[in-house]
């Protein structure tokens, strides 16, 4: 009879007479336990063995066990120092001694339920009498604690450890043990078994690995190859991957790309003339206070064009066109060039209309793009201190409001997300401005996917842009939780991020 | 986004529409723009709604937008205003900070607790708006029959007088309180006192409003006890203080309209503005308040036409119009142009476009019908972009993970827990002739900061990326390793060289951690990175005090020094709670170009 090497060892290794557990084999054959346990029942399978299993209770002390293990139960505690206090002859308040024996919180309650139930006294109108003829050293469940300690406190085997049954469930209910089971697996050999290797079994001569030198010599003709357990679960491997929110970020990308958008870039840290005064956004508008934006400890920005800050300046003051009207707001240019981080990628679509970030741009033209933007708001589960924003722009003769819907449409679309509801909104920097509201596309939920509008004149106008210019503005983390399902964005971005949630994200496309 | 508090049976009282269920109500009024946000304790719908339309902060300014929704009103509205008795003499000792006053007298009013309290209401509201927290305009409401005018010269009509007080001086019983106190000790002392101070913290004399009685209102902080409206007034007296004369008096129209729409006669005040007093040049020393006059704004049918997409005759564009609460004019030319008169009450009429809007709102915005526009241009990436994602590619490929850390960091993060000092590297060192990278401590540069930051946690902008990339390994102890780590990033530091005084860049950086990692490790990857782009590496010996001395080099790309690359120190390590060795670098994206 021929077996593989490792059934072969485990054979020789059991014993018709005695049951060997899988451990004592294992450091006998100097085979791994669970290489030992998979050959006893491949033979098992031959019937050259029987496998058994015997199941044991094991104990392991909870954090709460071990803390009693030094402090002392709460009651015993209770007990000592009310004893201390001379409640032994009389009641003493209660407050008092909670105090004394140092016991807090929920132990007060633990306390005061197993002190009655012991028998270690009485409590009557919040005063405590405690039994002289009490004695807490020789309590069970004291003396269980200790001997379990001692023993290691952990992975214990219950029927070596010389404790009552009755005290274990108490500490078990008491949640001061944990108790578990260990399954201990034994071979011995049946009578077949016996019979093999009586007989004489050989070990198969297997080949483990395809080397080199097998394929070269040839060998591997007359190689038997060793069976694998194919339907064994093996380690998981782990490359990299992009991140779950650049992956979502490039998908705008394409489809943007493919809409014939041209992508933009430009500072991060920048002068509020572009984040905010080309905007139209007047001085004193809540959200260019403090409390709204970063603004950085730099020097002001010198280099804004002077002909272009003035008529910037002209729209705030006066307004734009014959029949405009500016903001009744002051107007400086100091605080027009003070450095800040951006609160939306907005400015960079003011830089490329203005022309300083290239050319001067004519229509038509159509320009997005998806970076970070910084806002001072709470960090919680949908709010970051930095995100993506998605922002777009199309100039044209003569855009009108159904074209704003007809491309926003286009772009959800592809995103699954159909029937935009355009609810009319307001902008300092548009008009008309809609708030875009779609279908989530699982939970049926309608949700704010964007803010779009048409450039206001007083905002293209001192940009020298005289033809319409129409955009929107999405956080990408917003597609991001849609297409995730993502709950906390902080998984995702940032350095609180959980690598493992990064490595196990659905890959989406 | 403001938010108004409406009781939904006054509502209808207001608009006459009785029949109308509450459903139908919050429906209609989404369609004005006005989101339902919830109930009240006391049965107050709540609705919030976008701040361009300040007249709608209280119920009667709500049932007005209804009633031209519904149709029961049409085209602009202007109550009668009775000619003026009273006079607000504005005196030359009024602080230049806060110059200007405005008002109005409006009698016959009958303050019911709802209508006084949405009266109050719609002043906080404004205050908290237009008013910008009273800085800019603070309204005050006085029952005037506590008012004693005090007539300049025998047989004149009766006046009050806005001027300024010494801090210290005269005395008056503000409201809410029961003791004389002056100007200082309500700052001191009062709750709202304590509240606004900051608004007038600073001046030598503060605003303040005299009758011949004395001190009465002490704006924008707070009115006296003496003059306080109740639901026993029949008479009041507005009177709002600020820094700009047209808001105050844009303020002044919403609370007079208010008033009037709930049967009030509002009567004109005088304003006259003394010799050497700041005076709104624009519109003269002497004004007759309120100024309800109607502005003029001329808009094309074509221009209406093109923005909204559809074919009007003008007789639907004057309807839409009549039916936004404006009027409008046209003569039949072969270029149609409408004159349209727009409400004193309206504050967000700054560009014909705004009246645009107006039809668009009035036709439905729903009923146009989206197309996709027909104007051809060419999509693209740009460069940098296309780089990134390159290099994320490659990063990838050789089994790093790709992350997406903060761009803000503390300056503990940035240095201290990586052994670097700010200010040692960059262009906070460089010579001008070489690359800032090149300068010093890679990593070293000046900080980019908040200006008083609100978090510890965020005061500035990251130097380098390697501090991120290990305080996400600090983060994720407890997960598996090898944990293979990179990002592409964003990093600035200070360099005064610069358009906005900041040097942006993007890095390149990765890590391994892992038991056996090293030097090695990292080299190898990052070898692999450059033979991707045809770069040329070279890592020469260096120290960096992030790194194990002996185990640290430059990264050199094309003969230019743009990185470091090493073992972390092991202090590093221990200081973020690592257990396994950690080989890393960083270095300049722009150097695989």
């Amino acid at each position: 009879m021929r077996l593989p090497e490792r059934q072969l060892a485990v054979l020789e290794a059991a014993s018709a007479t005695d049951e060997r557990t899988v451990a004592e084999i294992a450091a006998e054959t100097d085979l791994k336990p669970e290489t030992v346990a998979g050959a006893a029942f491949d033979l098992a399978d031959e019937g050259l063995v029987e496998v058994g299993s015997a199941t044991d209770e094991t104990l392991e002390l909870t954090d709460e066990g071990r803390t009693y293990v030094e402090a002392g139960l709460p009651e015993t505690r209770l007990y000592r120092a009310g004893l201390d206090a001379g409640a032994d002859a009389e009641p003493v308040s209660m407050g008092a001694v909670i105090g004394e024996a140092g016991l807090d919180g929920p132990e007060v309650d633990i306390a005061l339920a197993n002190f009655a139930r012991k028998g270690f006294g009485s409590v009557d109108g919040g005063e405590l009498s405690v039994d002289p003829d009490a004695d807490p050293d020789t309590d069970p469940e004291a003396t269980a604690l200790a001997a379990l300690a001692d023993a290691g406190g952990a992975g214990l085997d219950a029927d070596a450890l010389d404790v009552d049954e009755a005290v274990i469930d108490q500490l078990d209910s008491r949640g001061l043990v944990a108790v578990g089971e260990s399954v201990t697996r034994t071979v011995r050999l049946t009578d077949d078994g016996v019979d093999a290797l009586m007989t004489g079994v050989e070990a198969t001569e297997t080949v483990g690995a395809l080397t080199p030198e097998l394929l070269a010599s040839g060998e591997w003709r007359d190689a038997e190859f060793a069976e694998y357990n194919v339907e064994a679960d093996a380690e998981t491997a782990r490359g990299g991957r992009k991140h779950v929110l650049r992956r979502t970020a490039d998908r705008v990308k394409d489809v943007l790309v493919g809409m014939g958008f041209q992508e933009m870039e430009g500072p991060h840290a920048d002068a509020d003339f572009w984040i905010n005064d080309c905007l139209f956004m007047p001085q004193d508008h809540p959200a260019r206070t403090h409390w709204d934006r970063f603004a950085l400890d730099v020097d002001p920005m010198e280099g804004i064009p002077d002909e272009l800050m003035a008529r910037v300046e002209a729209a705030h003051r006066d307004g734009w066109g014959v029949d405009g009207d500016g903001y009744h707001s002051p107007w400086s240019a100091d605080f027009a060039r003070e450095v800040a981080l951006r609160g939306h990628t907005t400015s960079l679509s003011m830089r490329y209309l203005s022309g300083i970030a290239g050319a001067e741009l004519g229509p038509p033209q159509r320009y997005f793009s998806v970076e970070k933007v910084y806002r001072n708001d709470t960090l919680d589960p949908t709010h970051l201190l930095e995100f993506f924003q998605i922002e777009g722009w199309v100039m044209a003769e003569d855009l009108s409001v159904r074209d704003l819907m007809g491309t926003f449409e286009e772009f959800y679309r592809q995103f699954g997300i159909t029937d935009i509801r355009f609810k009319p909104h307001y902008n300092p920097y548009t008009e008309p401005s809609f708030e875009l509201f779609g279908e989530h596309p699982e939970t049926g939920e309608e949700i704010e996917i964007g803010n779009s509008g048409v450039f206001r004149e007083e905002v293209t106008g001192p940009l020298g842009v005289d033809c319409d210019v129409m955009a929107w503005g999405l956080a990408l983390e917003r597609l991001a939780m849609l297409t995730t399902g993502a709950e906390d964005i902080r998984d995702l971005h940032g350095t609180l991020a959980d690598i493992d949630f990064l490595r196990n994200a659905e890959v989406s496309y | 986004m403001p938010v108004v508090d409406i009781d939904p049976d006054e509502l209808r009282e207001l608009t006459g529409h009785e029949e109308k269920d509450d459903e139908e109500l919050k429906d209609d009024l989404f369609g004005l723009g006005l989101e339902f946000e919830g109930e009240t304790d006391d049965g107050m719908f709540q609705f919030e709604f976008a701040p361009d339309r300040l007249d709608r902060l209280s119920v009667e300014g709500v049932a007005r937008s209804l009633r031209y929704h519904y149709g029961d009103a049409r085209g602009v509205y202007v109550p009668n205003t009775n000619d003026p008795e009273w006079t607000i003499e504005v005196d030359e000792s009024v602080p230049d900070e806060r110059p200007f006053v405005t008002g109005a007298v409006v009698r016959g009013v009958d303050l019911d607790e709802a209508a006084l309290e949405s009266l109050i209401q719609l002043q906080e509201k404004l205050h908290a708006t237009m008013g910008r927290g009273r800085a800019k305009g603070a309204i005050g409401i006085h029952d005037l029959a506590m008012v004693k005018g005090a007539p300049l010269q025998e047989g004149a009509e009766p006046s009050i007088t806005y001027r300024g007080v010494n801090p210290d001086g005269d005395t008056f019983v503000p409201l809410d309180a029961n003791d004389e106190l002056t100007p200082n000790e309500v700052l001191d002392e009062h709750d709202t006192g304590t509240t606004y101070a900051d608004l007038v913290e600073g001046l030598d004399r503060y605003p303040a409003i005299y009758d011949e009685l004395g001190l009465f209102s002490f704006p924008p902080v707070i009115n006296g006890k003496r003059t306080e409206v109740t639901t026993g007034s029949r008479e009041l007296l507005v009177e709002l203080t600020g820094t700009d004369q047209w808001t105050i008096d844009r303020m002044c129209n919403i609370i007079c309209y208010a008033l009037s729409a709930r049967g009030a006669t509002i009567e004109a005040v005088e304003v006259n503005y003394a010799d050497g007093a700041t005076h709104p040049g624009e519109y003269g020393a002497e004004l007759v308040r309120p100024n309800l006059d109607v502005d003029e704004k001329s808009v094309s049918h074509d221009r209406i036409e093109t923005l909204l997409g559809v074919d009007f005759e003008p007789e639907e564009v004057v309807d839409c119009f009549e039916r936004a609460g404006l009027d409008a004019s046209y003569t039949l030319d072969e270029d149609v142009t409408y004159e349209v008169s727009i409400p004193p009450y309206r504050v967000d009429v700054l560009h014909p476009l705004d009246l645009v809007d107006d039809v668009g709102r009035a036709y439905g915005f729903d009923n146009l019908e989206p197309r996709y526009p027909d104007v051809g241009t060419v999509g693209g990436r740009h460069e940098r972009s296309r780089l990134e994602d390159a290099v994320r590619t490659s990063l990838v490929g050789l089994g790093f993970e790709d992350l997406l850390n903060f761009h803000m960091t503390s300056g503990t993060e940035n240095y201290d827990r990586m052994n670097v000092e700010p200010g040692t590297g960059g262009a906070a060192i460089a010579d001008g002739e070489t690359a800032n990278a090149s300068a010093g401590v890679f990593g070293g540069g000046d900080p980019v900061e908040i200006t008083e930051p609100y978090s510890e946690e965020y005061t500035q902008l990251r130097t380098w990326a390697l501090p991120s990339l290990v305080m996400l390994l600090e983060r994720n102890t407890h997960n598996a390793y090898p944990q293979d780590v990179a990002e592409v990033g964003f990093v600035a530091e200070r360099d005064d060289a610069e358009e906005a005084n900041v040097a942006e860049s993007r890095r390149v950086a990765g890590a391994v951690a892992r038991r056996d990692a090293s030097y090695e490790a990292a080299k190898g990857r990052l070898q692999a990175l450059c033979d991707d782009f045809g770069a040329e590496l070279a890592t020469p010996r260096t120290e960096h005090p992030s790194f194990i001395e002996g185990r640290a080099a430059d990264v050199e790309i094309d003969g230019e020094r743009v990185g470091v690359i090493g073992e972390l120190h092991p202090a590093v390590l221990v200081e973020h709670d690592l257990e396994v060795p950690v080989a890393a670098f960083e270095f300049e994206l722009d150097a695989l170009r």
